[in-house]
């Protein structure tokens, strides 16, 4: 937060005081109108300070420095970053039930679904839906609609989805199927008989 | 040289010079713009190496912030104008009372200078984003250069058609008012497409559709629609009027505090009364623009909508929740205040339904303005038992702030009803039944609202949004659409049992038209601040990235300051162009050779006094 920003209140106070001396002590009529609105102005400033401060921030780039990525908890550690940041993930998802959810549920993704399963709906999110996802109750439609991950607006690239498999996996108590190797690899990831087994 | 007597001749020297002459310049400049649009497509390749200029001390995004915040003010109030001095117009033509006519005229008196004015900020404005963004400008000159020209084609229409349509205004009366009334239907026409081909350029920012093939046509129709440009084109349009009718109640309010004459206060407490309505009637469906806007942006995607409703900028929706709900305080209170003092009598009897009213807008603010997830330390969060309030964490949800936007509709609604009922007896044989039903009718529809809500919390979101969200808002509209046709038969052949008296409205009346008219613009200063920020870090949603330091939105303290400025700054400049605008009245009213009398504590009059009405002692209204 910048100082201008912590100086808000007093400034917005001071607005206010302007506006109440100039009701209290000048007489023109014009004027006495300036100062009801320098009033109501400085109010909405000073609410407009008080309430919780959160600017919005361009995502954090990870890098991907090899030489720091020994495990693939390491990369798990990155996937989560990414998952709460530049992934948008937490926009939509939760981790644990939530009322009103707009998107499904992603507590115990990881051992549900194959690495190949998760990656195709990160980056082909129509081809297949699969409709009994809760594996309890009736299968229930979402108002959101998954974007595809690797493209603009949110745009992941092949390293970095890997890394949010892996911090999935992890989450779910799964032993992680992503090698470090993995995310040497320039090509993604096969997905295409997946989508043949499950259309079977 | 006296002081005075340099006032007096610089006054003269911009009467002189005041319309025409400042319409001229503004067609100038946008005529110097076309030019510059040119180079901007020309420089494309050039300005690859400079994508963004900056300017040191002040910021570019602040200055950008500040004139198109202006500009945009400025054409909301431009375009509202005309509509308002539209209706009021058709309103005098058909009734045949000339204050409606003359209270047209004085608004589009104003629109010479105002427009003049907006133009010239838009052409700042452009020359502004062409030298510090012109990698943005660049690409959208290259995209949308096909609209450019088709806007300053209608731009030259609107020009010529607004100067037949004032300057024409007293040669045209009588058998000609046909024609002029046309010409106000063209000036509204062509100030309607003035709006829309902008708004494309907007939302093309934030839901783009980028079609690589085809013609500069083909690409720029392709752009322009994409999925929130007719939304956003309603919205403002609704916007317009709404702002149009509550400045125009501010202008009233402040004349009216200023005025000296009996005929003055009259005049403008009526003046009040007419803005304060439009104001109201464009406000009472702008919820469901903007219901159906928020739609739009969640079905084009989900990320920038929950960006707006549940991320970053969650916060901002209770301020303006706030802001709304100060405004439909002020609407009401202003209705309330007209049936104590201006139908003398009655006000006893309407004390009960005014508290019951009264209540309702509280408590449905008060819920409205419950957040959703409060911010708060691990600690409180563990007392709370989650991040949700465990009694009014029920109130944060969008099923219970839609039921109480719905209720405060029905509650302003029922304010003018009310106000319009006021102090008439009903004489048709079938009035009592009509009452009755009208009365089942709006119990039964707010029970439902109420109902409809509650079931919220128990079926699935999509079922919430789409079918029961939905069914809230066509019940709203029904009683809308049913009750005023059904009030004006039923008070057709009411007879009037006191007289309405114009002029007897306490001071607060008019601080309070004053107050609706500044929620108003911050509301649009705040949801303008929305919806550029939910473009996050991207000029071009998706496709076009900012790359500049000011690639992240500020937080809602800094924003919130920012509004206040311009906020203060628009209500400083449109003093200003009344001020210019009504300079001629005072040199021609009659006051000068035989002053009006002054009444006792009362302060003198600012700027030159207005037509009264038609020399009645107390205007009657029977409406």
């Amino acid at each position: 937060m910048s100082e201008f920003e912590l100086l808000l209140p007093l400034l917005s106070l001071i607005v206010m005081g302007s506006g109440i001396v100039i009701l209290l002590f000048i007489k023109a009529m014009f004027v006495r109108v300036v100062g009801f609105v320098v009033i109501m102005l400085g109010l909405f400033s000073l609410i407009g300070a008080s309430i919780p401060q959160a600017p919005s921030l361009p995502p954090a780039v990870e890098t991907f420095d090899m030489a720091r990525i020994q495990t693939p908890d390491d990369l798990a550690f990155i996937g989560q970053k990414i998952f709460f940041s530049k992934g948008q993930c937490a926009l939509c998802h939760s981790i644990g039930p939530r009322e009103a959810a707009r998107c499904p549920d992603l507590k115990g993704i990881g051992a549900k679904l194959t690495r190949e399963f998760i990656y195709e709906s990160l980056t082909q999110p129509q081809a297949y839906i699969y409709k009994d996802f809760r594996h309890e109750g009736l299968p229930q439609e979402y108002p959101a609609r998954m974007p595809h991950i690797n493209k603009n607006p949110i745009a992941l690239t092949n390293q970095e989805i890997l890394s949010v498999i892996a911090f999935l996996q992890k989450m779910s108590g799964e032993p992680i199927s992503i090698k470090v190797e993995d995310v040497m690899k320039p090509e993604a990831i096969e997905v295409a008989s997946i989508r043949g087994a499950a259309e079977n | 040289m006296t002081l005075q007597s340099a006032i007096r001749t610089v006054g003269s020297s911009i009467r002189n010079i005041r319309a025409s002459s400042l319409l001229g310049w503004g067609v100038l400049v946008a005529f110097l713009v076309l030019p510059c649009l040119v180079l901007a497509q020309g420089a494309a390749t050039q300005a690859m190496s400079v994508e963004y200029r900056d300017i040191p001390g002040i910021g570019s995004r602040n200055v950008i912030w500040f004139i198109a915040q202006q500009h945009l003010l400025l054409a909301g109030f431009v375009l509202g104008v005309p509509l308002f001095a539209w209706v009021c117009e058709i309103v005098g033509w058909k009734t045949k009372e000339p204050r409606y006519d003359k209270l047209a005229k004085e608004f589009t008196k104003l629109l010479t200078s105002a427009y003049a004015t907006t133009a010239l900020f838009g052409g700042i404005l452009l020359f502004l984003l062409i030298g510090l963004y012109p990698k943005l400008m660049a690409y959208l000159t290259d995209i949308f250069y096909p609209t450019f020209v088709a806007y300053s084609i209608l731009f030259l229409l609107e020009t010529a058609v607004l100067y037949l349509y004032w300057y024409g205004w007293d040669s045209m009366q009588g058998n000609k008012k046909g024609f002029h009334l046309f010409l106000g239907f063209l000036l509204n026409l062509f100030a309607f497409f003035i709006m829309i081909i902008p708004n494309s350029w907007a939302t093309f920012q934030a839901s783009p559709v980028v079609v690589a093939d085809g013609t500069a046509l083909e690409r720029a129709w392709a752009a322009m629609w994409n999925p929130t440009w007719w939304p956003v084109n309603i919205h403002r349009f609704i916007a317009n009027v709404v702002l149009g009718g509550f400045i125009c109640g501010a202008y009233a309010g402040v004349r009216y505090l200023l005025a000296v004459s009996r005929e003055e206060r009259e005049h403008y407490d009526w003046m009040g009364y007419v803005g304060n309505f439009i104001g109201v009637f464009g406000m009472l469906p702008l919820p469901f623009a903007g219901y159906w806007l928020m739609r739009e942006i969640y079905q084009y995607n989900q990320q920038m909508g929950i960006t707006l409703m549940g991320g970053f900028l969650a916060w901002l929706f209770i301020l303006q929740a706030m802001l709304i709900g100060v405004l439909f305080l002020g609407a009401n209170y202003y209705f309330w205040m007209g049936i104590s003092y201006r139908i003398p009598g009655v006000a006893q009897s309407y004390k009960k339904p005014i508290l019951a009213m009264l209540i309702v807008l509280m408590v449905s603010l008060a819920v409205w303005m419950t957040p959703h997830t409060l911010v708060a330390s691990l600690q409180e969060a563990q007392q709370m038992g989650g991040a949700h309030h465990p009694l009014l964490g029920v109130f944060g949800v969008m099923s219970a702030k839609m039921t109480v936007a719905n209720l405060m509709i029905l509650v302003t609604f029922m304010s003018f009803i009310m106000y319009w009922r006021a102090g008439k007896q009903e004489t048709a044989p079938w009035a009592k039944i009509a009452k009755a039903i009208m009365g089942g009718v709006l119990a039964v529809a707010a029970i439902t609202i109420v109902v409809l809500g509650v079931w919220g919390y128990f079926v699935p979101a999509l079922f919430r949004i789409n079918t029961l969200s939905v069914a809230q808002v066509l019940i709203v509209l029904f009683i809308l659409v049913t009750f005023t046709p059904l009030t004006a038969v039923l008070l057709k052949s009411a007879k009037t049992t006191t007289e309405m008296v114009w002029g007897q409205m306490p001071v607060r009346s008019g601080y309070t038209l004053v107050s609706n008219a500044v929620m108003v613009i911050l509301l649009m200063s705040l949801m303008g601040y929305a919806r550029s920020s939910s473009r996050v870090h991207w000029h071009v949603y998706g496709v076009l990235r900012d790359t500049s330091e000011y690639a992240y939105s500020p937080a809602l303290g800094y924003a919130a300051a920012l509004m206040s400025l311009n906020t203060f700054f628009f209500c400083l400049l449109v003093a200003f162009i009344f001020w210019v605008a009504t300079m001629g009245d005072k040199s021609q009213a009659p006051s000068k050779e035989s002053p009006q009398k002054v009444e006792p504590g009362l302060t003198p009059v600012m700027a030159g006094g207005s037509p009264s009405s038609g020399g009645k002692g107390g205007v009657q209204d029977n409406r």
